[in-house]
């Protein structure tokens, strides 16, 4: 859980500080240059927004690198939550912040992604500039045992419209299931909740057929037996889960994964992205962060800023193109 | 049944940081016991922001030793003072100032104190066990279960608390309008929040929680004057004699019992409890005039119920997530801001902190036991702190602690509307707790109605095809048709018998 990550947050703060005061104390800033980010960050602490409620999978990560960062950069590093609309909320505050460097927010692909499939407001990416990639989270489709189903093919022959369990709207986990019952023309109903644990406690006691959850929020239950994976929404099998099927390889191309990225808000000067990249670079050879990372079953995807921007927007056209070959409505699914 | 998870928690209790917190939770409850106005649910509210730094399991603990702790100091007041400092003392007011009149003030606080302490215990036993049993059960809870305990709860809590019906079902009702504010999780589309992007996911709990209970109170409490009761300067013979223990020892029993069964019950609670414990045992004794007039038994059981409630009421809030009362959904409020999923899975998800919460009570009881019967005088001295000192203090407290929750102004100004909002309630003679927990349960009632509806493909009736939905809603069709149908049976009998209807008027 979170405990932890208070408590050590503020023990990072607070070294940082101490830290940073003592190189002030060392002589003032080397060069003392005009040009704007030279000095970055200077003494000035750096907030990190997360779009999501503390606890959630992006807030653990954020809290996991915002320590990294700290330790490099040498200033308090905080992350502050602005939970709403599947992390909109934070991305509109984030576009109104200075474009500094000292508000960063951990952006979500959904957001980029998916969520304007199901509403036009969605914030668009090209008002924001990428700092770097941070890592893909795969979706999972589960079933409970006792469900009698194990394949797709299973689901197509169950003789009846089955209902399906997201972890909200406008979600990958419902992309992922919509374009896959489209696709194998499975009758289906969304059923969406609120958040993964919600969604994994309803496909567990049997509330929903089937429901498609992040890995690393299901792989406990799974490797338990407590749950049966059906397939997963991967291009490739992820290694957290080897044997188990690709939806790609059960003949359904539907890769849907949930990516994360460190976004500032636009017109920040390349000096100081640089000096951020560079940041979070030597946060990702943590060794502890590594571990998170294997323990959640997140795969490192710490691509540049430009490849981020490529991949999301590409994957953004292709699922509107097929959402609109299919019919599928994300919003009003009623 | 499996103790490895059990024992574990002990081993978080003992933690010194959270041992600390268990006494400070322990004493804060005591003096706000002590204090008339000021309750555990106001209290809880205004120290909610102060949670946020600390761990989960050692903010629970805190708070839920607030709870538990105000039951012990209620009494206090009651017995000394005729001035119950708890809802759920007033009861004890009738025989315990009573005893206290007799100069057996002593007898009265010793046997509250060793009845809130078995009564307490009792309860926190037959959590250990039954609370795991409710959470194994809980996989069964889906949408139309959680659908028709939301509705039942809502019903109960405008229904059983104290006061006007019709007023707690309004104030019910308005709780359930603002929770429809915000943003709809099901299309996303854009309710009540007239493009404010401060209202684009609906009211948060906190402010709420914080204006109602905690400014509102203080408002409130800011009429009354409190003229400065003289306390008896000391207390003799704090240990009751063992014929005093033996007369109370069934109403000790019959308390602890009635007050876990009535904590659990969505609405009921410690004030409930404590009005039934004192109503059976003074319908069991064979001597029913010395109610009133120095009965133990009548400080005993309803003291020990309603402790045994304040326990209790942690069941249905730690495995299915429903605050039973509203000072449980202040808790609840106070576990969504630390980021704890509260639900069937809490047992097995976060044992730490569910075992963690629930040992703690053993320990704090203990230390109530210890600090209740020496410490009498120190806490009595208490009220002698003005209001006009202790309520501008309070107000600087919850304005400046609920900005810290989201560094938003908005919030401030929420606590504000709501505050005033409080106050105007109590004043009108609407309990806001009603207010509270229908707008906690609202979203889960739309929310689970809504995703029950996808589930049946919009068969209504199917709602009572499946057992537990059907028997609660059975069970609410029962509440909500028992007025009427009793209102419509001494109607007829009194159209047979006009005399008596002359009587009733």
């Amino acid at each position: 859980m979170t405990t932890n990550h208070r408590v050590r947050r503020w023990a990072t703060a607070g070294a940082g500080l101490t830290l940073a005061l003592s190189l002030a104390a060392c002589g003032g800033n080397v060069g003392g240059g005009s040009a704007e980010g030279e000095d970055f960050p200077g003494d000035e602490p750096i907030t990190i927004l997360v779009g999501q409620d503390a606890g959630g999978s992006t807030d653990l990560i954020a809290r996991e690198l915002a320590e990294g960062v700290s330790d490099e950069l040498g200033v308090p590093v905080t992350v502050e939550n602005k939970p709403g609309a599947n992390g909109a909320l934070a991305a509109q505050e984030l576009a109104g912040e200075d474009a500094d460097g000292h508000t960063l927010m951990v952006y979500n692909g959904s957001l980029a992604y998916i969520t304007p499939l199901a509403n036009e407001d969605a914030p668009d990416i090209a008002d924001y500039e990428i700092v770097t990639g941070i890592s893909l989270d795969d979706y999972v489709l589960v079933t409970a045992p006792d469900s009698g189903f194990s394949t797709v093919e299973d689901l197509a022959a169950a003789g009846r419209p089955i209902t399906f369990g997201t972890t909200g709207v406008g979600t990958g986990s419902q992309l992922s299931q919509e374009l896959l019952f489209a696709q194998a023309d499975i009758d289906a109903t969304a059923v969406p909740f609120d958040g993964g644990s919600p969604t994994l406690t309803a496909v567990l006691g049997g509330q929903v057929d089937v429901g498609s959850i992040q890995l690393g929020e299901a792989l406990e239950q799974i490797e338990a037996g407590e749950l049966d994976a059906i397939v997963t929404f991967a291009e490739e099998r992820p290694s957290f889960l080897s044997d188990v099927p690709t939806a790609v390889e059960a003949g359904y191309d539907v890769p849907v994964q949930q990516s994360r990225a460190v976004f500032a808000p636009k017109d920040t000067p390349d000096e100081v992205l640089e000096a951020l990249r560079s940041a979070f670079e030597v946060a990702f050879e943590d060794e502890g962060y590594q571990a998170f990372n294997e323990e959640n079953a997140l795969t490192a995807n710490q691509v540049d800023g430009d490849e981020i921007r490529e991949t999301w927007t590409s994957n953004l056209d292709e699922y509107r193109s097929v959402v609109e070959e299919f019919g599928i409505d994300l919003g009003g699914d009623q | 049944m499996d103790f490895a998870p059990v024992l574990d928690g002990f081993a978080v209790v003992l933690e010194p940081t959270n041992l600390l917190y268990c006494l400070i939770g322990v004493v804060v409850g005591m003096l706000v016991g002590v204090l008339p106005g000021l309750g555990p649910a106001a209290t809880i509210a205004i120290l909610l922001p102060i949670t946020i730094g600390i761990e989960p399991v050692t903010a629970i603990i805190m708070l839920a030793g607030i709870f538990y702790g105000a039951q012990y100091g209620g009494t206090i007041t009651s017995v000394l003072l005729k001035l119950p400092g708890e809802a759920s003392s007033v009861v004890t007011v009738f025989d315990g100032h009573a005893l206290a009149r007799q100069g057996k003030a002593g007898t009265a606080l010793g046997i509250a104190a060793i009845g809130s302490f078995i009564g307490g215990t009792v309860s926190i036993v037959a959590l250990t066990f039954l609370a795991p049993l409710v959470a194994g059960f809980a996989l069964d809870f889906g949408p139309p279960e959680y659908t028709a305990l939301a509705l039942l709860g809502i019903l109960l809590v405008a229904t059983v608390s104290g006061g006007s019906r019709l007023k707690a079902v309004i104030a019910a009702c308005v709780g359930l309008l603002l929770a429809t504010v915000g943003r709809d999780m099901f299309t996303g589309g854009e309710r009540f929040t007239f493009g404010n992007l401060d209202l684009a996911d609906g009211l948060d709990f906190v402010p709420i929680a914080m204006g109602l209970f905690g400014l509102g109170e203080i408002l409130y409490n800011l009429e009354e004057r409190h003229t400065a009761a003289a306390a008896p300067a000391r207390i003799a013979n704090v240990w009751p004699s063992r014929s005093d223990l033996k007369q109370s020892s069934g109403a000790i029993g019959r308390g602890s019992v009635l007050g876990f069964l009535l904590g659990i019950l969505p609405g009921g609670g410690a004030t409930l409890s404590s009005l039934a414990a004192y109503a059976v045992e003074k319908r069991r004794s064979k001597s029913p005039e010395r109610f009133g007039n120095g009965a133990v038994e009548g400080v005993a059981g309803p003291e020990t119920a309603n402790n045994a409630a304040a326990t209790s009421s942690f069941i249905p809030l730690l495995t299915l997530g429903i605050p039973a009362n509203a000072t449980m959904a202040v808790i609840y409020g106070a576990l969504l801001v630390q980021g704890v999923n509260v639900g069937p899975r809490l047992v097995d998800d976060d044992p730490e902190l569910f075992w963690g919460v629930v040992n703690s009570m053993y320990i704090g009881n203990i230390l109530l036991l210890i600090m209740s019967i020496p410490l009498v005088g120190l806490f009595v001295r208490i009220l002698r702190v003005r209001p006009a000192i202790l309520a501008p203090i309070t107000v600087l407290i919850t304005l400046v602690g609920v900005y810290t929750v989201n560094n938003s102004v908005f919030d401030i100004v929420l606590v504000i509307v709501f505050g005033l909002l409080g106050y105007l309630m109590k004043k009108a003679g609407f309990d806001p707790g009603p207010l509270l927990l229908a707008f906690v349960l609202g979203s889960l009632l739309e929310d689970s109605l809504r995703r029950s509806l996808l589930i049946f493909d919009g068969d209504a009736f199917a709602f009572f095809t499946r057992p537990i939905s059907g028997t609660l809603l059975a069970v609410f069709l029962l509440v909500v048709l028992y007025p009427v149908i009793r209102s419509a049976l001494t109607r007829r009998r009194s159209a047979e018998r006009p005399i008596d209807s002359k009587e009733l008027v």
